[in-house]
């Protein structure tokens, strides 16, 4: 059942600049993970997403998409529904 | 625990006065006699009460014990500068080890934070990228769900 999301997440890497890509329930428990994204950034990831979306009352933003930015690049995370998706994104 | 005051050398009718019973157990003929007098003859009763209350009244006056009025254990002079030389030595010490924990300092991120904030915005195509990796992500896991093929309750045929 879950070759849909291994398929997704392997065509997300295909993509040249991105590096890493992660997918979490709200509870931050892994449900793939690829590339520099792995296990241990499933907790922080799931946490940022729902902390950021209590800094807005606006009924439609609830999904905002935090930014971690840095020299090596980007960490974009965002949530949808019940799952969070980090995506680890390189300057190209 | 929950003791405020309390010595081992208490003499033993002091334990008895603290120890006798507030309300004395009443005796079985008293309440048949107070139940057939009271609708009779109401006047009559009052200087009973009244009398009963009296000896109520003075019993726990005798066997009361006032916690506020107790006289307390004064410290004389020179153990009072004794303990507060003692304590003020200790928490010396203690202050002196205490201030060695500070907290650690967040980290400094850069040393040109107006350049930092001046830089470009996260591009649009990149957000709208990852919100539709997403979107994919959480529709590919909304297929995975329980697939029931067959009865988990069974009836067994009793013959």
């Amino acid at each position: 059942m879950e070759s849909t999301l291994e398929q997704h997440l392997d065509d997300t890497m295909k993509n040249p600049a991105i590096v890493g890509v992660l997918c979490t329930d709200q509870q931050g428990h892994n449900l793939g993970c690829r590339g520099s994204l792995s296990d241990e950034h499933g907790g922080v990831v799931s946490v940022l997403a729902r902390q950021a979306a209590t800094l807005t009352r606006d009924p439609t933003d609830l999904n905002p998409t935090v930014c971690l930015e840095s020299d090596s690049g980007n960490i974009l995370i965002r949530p949808h529904g019940t799952i969070t998706v980090a995506v680890h994104k390189i300057a190209s | 625990m929950g003791c405020c005051y309390s010595s081992d050398n208490e003499p033993t009718e002091q334990d008895n006065d603290e120890r006798k019973p507030l309300i004395p157990h009443p005796n079985p003929d008293k309440p048949a006699n107070g139940t057939e007098r009271s609708p009779a003859a109401p006047p009559s009763t009052r200087p009973d009460e009244q009398a009963l209350l009296n000896t109520i009244l003075h019993r726990t006056a005798q066997s009361i014990i006032d916690v506020s009025a107790a006289d307390s254990q004064g410290m004389e002079q020179h153990e009072y500068m004794d303990k507060a030389r003692q304590y003020s030595t200790k928490l010396a010490v203690l202050s002196s080890t205490l201030s060695q924990k500070k907290p650690a300092p967040l980290p400094s991120l850069t040393s040109q934070p107006h350049q930092v904030l001046a830089s470009d915005l996260i591009p649009t195509a990149d957000l709208l990228q990852v919100s539709k990796i997403a979107a994919y992500a959480y529709s590919a896991i909304s297929q995975i769900k329980v697939d029931a093929k067959e009865e988990l309750v069974v009836q067994f045929a009793v013959p």
